[in-house]
């Protein structure tokens, strides 16, 4: 009688029960503190277990993964590493040059607290120690990084409480070819369109935005998915030197940051940076971005 | 190879390898099973029946052969090993207590029999309900239902006896 009776409160819990069964249960809970003070203890636990496992869905994907889901083939890296993105059909193992850096972030946000408001005097040549002087493009690069972020993660703000359509240059109403087609033309280069439609992200349309100074197109996709999107991607032309995907915050938007000969990306939401790492790797794959 | 299958096959990935981590324990031995699987699905992509959940059949693709490596391995033995292993071993001193407390978890998740353990994992962690739950696992709804409330009962006591259950819950709340 006792199992029976787990099995049917564990069930009350999961939502598995028949009208009538769960008024059985409503009962009985109702007349027996033991009862409610066991479905609370149940309930806990079982929020525990999703919780323990919960962090699997916020870690990058390794690349062999991806690749063995595509039907290709990746070498394995000793220890276990997550891979660096691979090129779309490049089945070669890279070396440590394009590893996705999980601490990098982590210093970047250290160097950007660090340095604070004195970038901007330090990018002007105002301020910089005898000592700094070798390192002053490390440090304007990284105050150009920072602005442009700032601008990325501005970008989708306005757009997210915008809602649908409301900040959109270049709707996609028809064949999304032709938004890209409208949007290139205020580009110094061709964008090419990702297709995010097996993450469930459909393209919604461009606008027109500026990164690292130059015009960049930011493309737009929603969902219903609330846990991933809305998504930006934002694709523009760059001189500074390649960079491995990095994560950045900025309050409650993710982002993800990479250059690669000549363009530079981000990658702009509120998901989980799990779905994000997956999402740029897919970006970048479908684009042999990197 | 069908592009569309190999994206459905990306979306998921996340989901199998937090199953597999759940079934295998460790994350290298998880994501090997999950690799395994992404093949054998590719392999046996034809059986696929379009218009059922694609989701489902993965996970019982995984399932399948955790099983077998279960068998073939004696993999409980050895996995049991290990957990007293980690148990009495020298934990780091300064080791965040949630992490601690949700370590605990996973252990006793781990010390599971292994048919406990998948309905809890696809019930409890995945979010599937009974019967999809009971036609991944190929068993009927009621030994899902009973699996579940074995899986449910040990393991609160196997939290409550470690006095993991009162700072789980206090931990899992700061986090």
């Amino acid at each position: 009688m006792q199992k029976r009776s787990d099995d049917r409160l564990i069930a009350y819990l999961d939502g598995e029960l028949e009208v009538a069964e769960r008024r059985e249960i409503d009962a009985w809970l109702d007349a027996d503190p033991a009862a409610r003070e066991k479905l609370a203890a149940l309930a806990a636990s079982a929020n525990l277990v999703r919780l323990a496992f919960d962090e699997v869905m916020h870690e990058p994907v390794p690349d062999r993964l991806i690749a063995a889901a595509r039907g290709e083939m990746v070498l394995p890296e000793p220890g276990g590493q997550v891979l660096p993105f691979k090129r779309r059909r490049g089945i070669e193992r890279t070396t440590g040059t394009h590893h996705w850096r999980i601490g990098l972030p982590v210093a970047a946000a250290l160097f950007g607290l660090l340095l604070g408001g004195g970038a901007v005097y330090l990018g002007a040549g105002k301020l910089v120690p005898g000592g700094m002087a070798g390192k002053q493009p490390a440090l304007e690069a990284a105050a150009a990084d920072n602005v442009w972020l700032d601008n990325a993660a501005g970008y989708f703000r306005l757009l997210a409480s915008a809602g649908d359509n409301g900040l959109i240059d270049v709707p996609a109403t028809g064949d999304p070819r032709e938004a890209l087609q409208k949007i290139s033309q205020s580009l110094p280069q061709e964008v090419r369109l990702p297709d995010l439609k097996p993450w469930g992200l459909n393209f919604r349309g461009a606008r027109l935005v500026v990164a690292e100074g130059r015009p960049a197109a930011q493309l737009v996709y929603t969902t219903d998915n609330k846990a991933i999107g809305p998504l930006t991607l934002i694709i523009g032309s760059s001189k500074q030197p390649d960079i491995s995907p990095t994560l950045a915050t900025r309050q409650d938007v993710n982002l993800l940051y990479w250059r690669h000969q000549g363009h530079a990306y981000a990658l702009v939401g509120q998901a989980d940076v799990g779905y994000l790492w997956g999402i740029a790797k897919d970006v970048a794959w479908q684009l042999d971005a990197i | 190879m069908s592009i569309r299958f190999g994206d459905q096959l990306i979306v998921v990935l996340p989901r199998l390898r937090r199953f597999a981590r759940g079934l295998a324990g460790s994350a290298v031995d998880a994501d090997d099973l999950v690799q395994a699987a992404c093949e054998r699905a590719l392999a046996r992509q034809h059986q696929f029946q379009e218009g059922t959940r694609f989701d489902s059949w993965m996970f019982r693709i995984v399932q399948t052969i955790w099983i077998d490596q279960v068998r073939s391995r004696d993999v409980r033995k050895v996995s049991g090993d290990i957990a007293e292993e980690r148990l009495g071993s020298d934990e780091p001193v300064r080791r965040v207590e949630a992490r601690l407390a949700l370590d605990e978890v996973r252990r006793a998740v781990d010390r599971l029999p292994p048919d406990q353990r998948t309905a809890l994992l696809l019930v409890t962690v995945d979010g599937l309900t009974y019967k999809e739950a009971a036609e991944v696992a190929g068993v009927p709804v009621g030994t899902i239902m009973s699996r579940l409330a074995r899986a449910r009962i040990a393991l609160q006591l196997q939290l409550e006896a470690g006095g993991g259950m009162g700072r789980s819950t206090k931990d899992a709340e700061a986090q």
